[in-house]
């Protein structure tokens, strides 16, 4: 063989698509950050990118290959919807905001109020991430709108704001209920107050540029099986 | 005749190249009028973080030439056990992945880190702050300083430095005024390649760093920010950060290419030394 074909053959392995044992193609996700753990264990078998959901929904806008996208937030799915880029969204799952701290609790946060009276390294998400837009309204609900000046960092998106509390970094940041869980014990939750909570519903849509819509639709009923909704639960979400 | 067509196949392979680098830099600028990009600059967002950049890259450069300079002159003039080990550590950053050193600085000067502890009883806070911000700059972006000063101060004529200790200066006067200035172009370039390698740095900023606006939002930071707020604005900072980037790119080519003619002219040296 010589050093061409070699090539060639080292360039098809390189650009080829990984799967397709069964001849079937793998289904390309595109699913909130917070959505991390579980899907894997729902269905271990596609590909999944996993951003903030105002990313992926720009990366849909702009024609990225995919076939289903899983949004942290009903906004930006259902603005692909009205544009005709995706297929009807579904809710398939529920969360909760809670305020994480670091196991060590540097700054010593046990209730909401102490980051309004304490001296606090406040981390969250930016405005333009659904987790960012939620911590501003529950702030604004409690009338805590003032402790946003506490913000060392805005971040673009969930995980990073677990990455920063569970190295201590940081003393106190908005996350899901699910990351805590998600983060093995380096994090503890301070809870929020219920009537505080605003409503983060997790929606699913086939995109329609998609090549397998089919299996994608598959993949979104897959979402509402007894087996997915247990292990949704498991992680911390809540299902309709 | 065989060579001009070999030489036409190699013309095609650069225009696909070039064509291929050159269009997203070009859709940068097609993408937005020109006045819209001016107006953007002018934002908040963009003025802040053209603050925050030049403070901590002017900064973090002034302690990678300050430490840098006398480093790479020891590996360019002496040889030693483990040489080649701290070349290699040196250029470690360089293939290191942002993410990599974003949580190596983390879990070495975070609050709960190795060094926490100490800096934290000095009464440093290093999270969040600038000084994050230019630490992070001075790890990525030392090894192109460095390396481009250990080129430089190795190409300078041994002999040089051998009639000035004959003319009787010490090793110290030799350093400053026969090497540093033999070698002054290419430190030049190293410096102007370590600004704007620092002036991109995205990956360990974030993650080490942060990112507010005033305080730790670097240029790179404010584009990846305003591309979910505001395009136009993720547009004119990337405009203005390419501009500034080729200038200096530029700058080193220029610097470098005139450099070597000065080097070489030995007896016009060894008259005026």
């Amino acid at each position: 063989m010589n050093r061409v074909a070699l090539a060639a053959v080292a360039l098809a392995l390189v650009i080829a698509p990984g799967g397709g044992a069964k001849g079937q193609a793998r289904l390309t996700v595109l699913a909130a950050s917070s959505l991390t753990d579980v899907f894997p264990l729902i269905d271990g078998s596609e590909s999944y990118s996993f951003a903030g959901s105002n990313q992926l929904a720009f990366q849909i806008r702009h024609g990225a290959p995919a076939d289903v996208f899983a949004s942290a937030s009903p906004s930006y799915v259902q603005k692909l919807f009205r544009d005709g880029l995706v297929e009807r969204p579904r809710t398939f799952a529920s969360n909760a905001l809670v305020l994480a701290v670091p196991r060590s609790n540097p700054a010593g946060v046990h209730a909401i109020w102490d980051l309004r009276d304490k001296k606090v390294r406040l981390v969250i998400g930016s405005p333009a991430v659904p987790i960012g837009d939620y911590t501003r309204r529950v702030l604004r609900r409690l009338g805590l709108a003032s402790v946003l000046d506490k913000t060392v960092s805005q971040e673009p998106d969930v995980k990073s704001i677990v990455g920063k509390l569970a190295l201590g970094e940081a003393d106190a940041g908005f996350v899901y209920r699910t990351d805590v869980r998600a983060a093995s014990g380096r994090l503890r939750a301070v809870a929020i107050p219920a009537w505080a909570q605003p409503a983060v519903r997790y929606q699913v849509a086939v995109v329609r540029s998609s090549r397998s819509r089919p299996a994608a639709r598959r993949f979104v009923r897959l979402l509402s099986t007894p087996r997915a909704r247990r292990l949704l639960i498991q992680a911390g979400f809540t299902v309709p | 005749m065989r060579r001009a067509a070999f030489t036409g196949l190699l013309a095609v392979a650069l225009t696909f190249t070039g064509a291929f680098l050159l269009l997203p830099v070009l859709a940068i600028f097609l993408e937005v009028s020109p006045g819209r990009l001016l107006d953007e600059l002018q934002g908040d967002v963009a003025l802040d973080a053209a603050r925050v950049t030049l403070k901590t890259n002017g900064i973090a450069l002034a302690l990678i030439v300050l430490f840098g300079t006398p480093s790479a002159y020891l590996l360019a003039t002496r040889r030693f056990r483990g040489r080649t080990l701290v070349v290699t550590l040196v250029e470690l950053p360089l293939v290191l992945p942002p993410a990599v050193a974003g949580i190596g600085l983390l879990v070495a000067f975070g609050r709960e880190g190795l060094l926490g502890g100490t800096l934290h009883a000095a009464g440093i806070s290093v999270g969040f702050t600038q000084l994050a911000v230019i630490l992070a700059v001075m790890f990525v972006a030392s090894p192109f300083y460095i390396r481009t000063a250990i080129a430089a101060f190795e190409a300078v004529d041994e002999t040089m430095l051998d009639a000035a200790r004959t003319l009787g200066a010490g090793p110290a006067r030799t350093f400053f005024r026969v090497a540093l200035p033999l070698a002054g172009g290419g430190l030049g370039a190293g410096a102007a390649l370590a600004f704007a390698r620092g002036l991109g740095e995205f990956g360990a900023t974030i993650m080490f760093a942060g990112s507010l606006q005033g305080v730790t939002q670097t240029v790179s930071l404010a584009i990846y920010q305003e591309f979910d707020v505001n395009l136009d604005a993720a547009l004119a900072i990337s405009a203005l950060l390419v501009l500034v980037s080729g200038a200096l790119l530029l700058s080193v080519k220029v610097v470098s290419a005139r450099a070597p003619f000065v080097w070489t002219s030995s007896p016009r040296f060894a008259r005026s030394g």
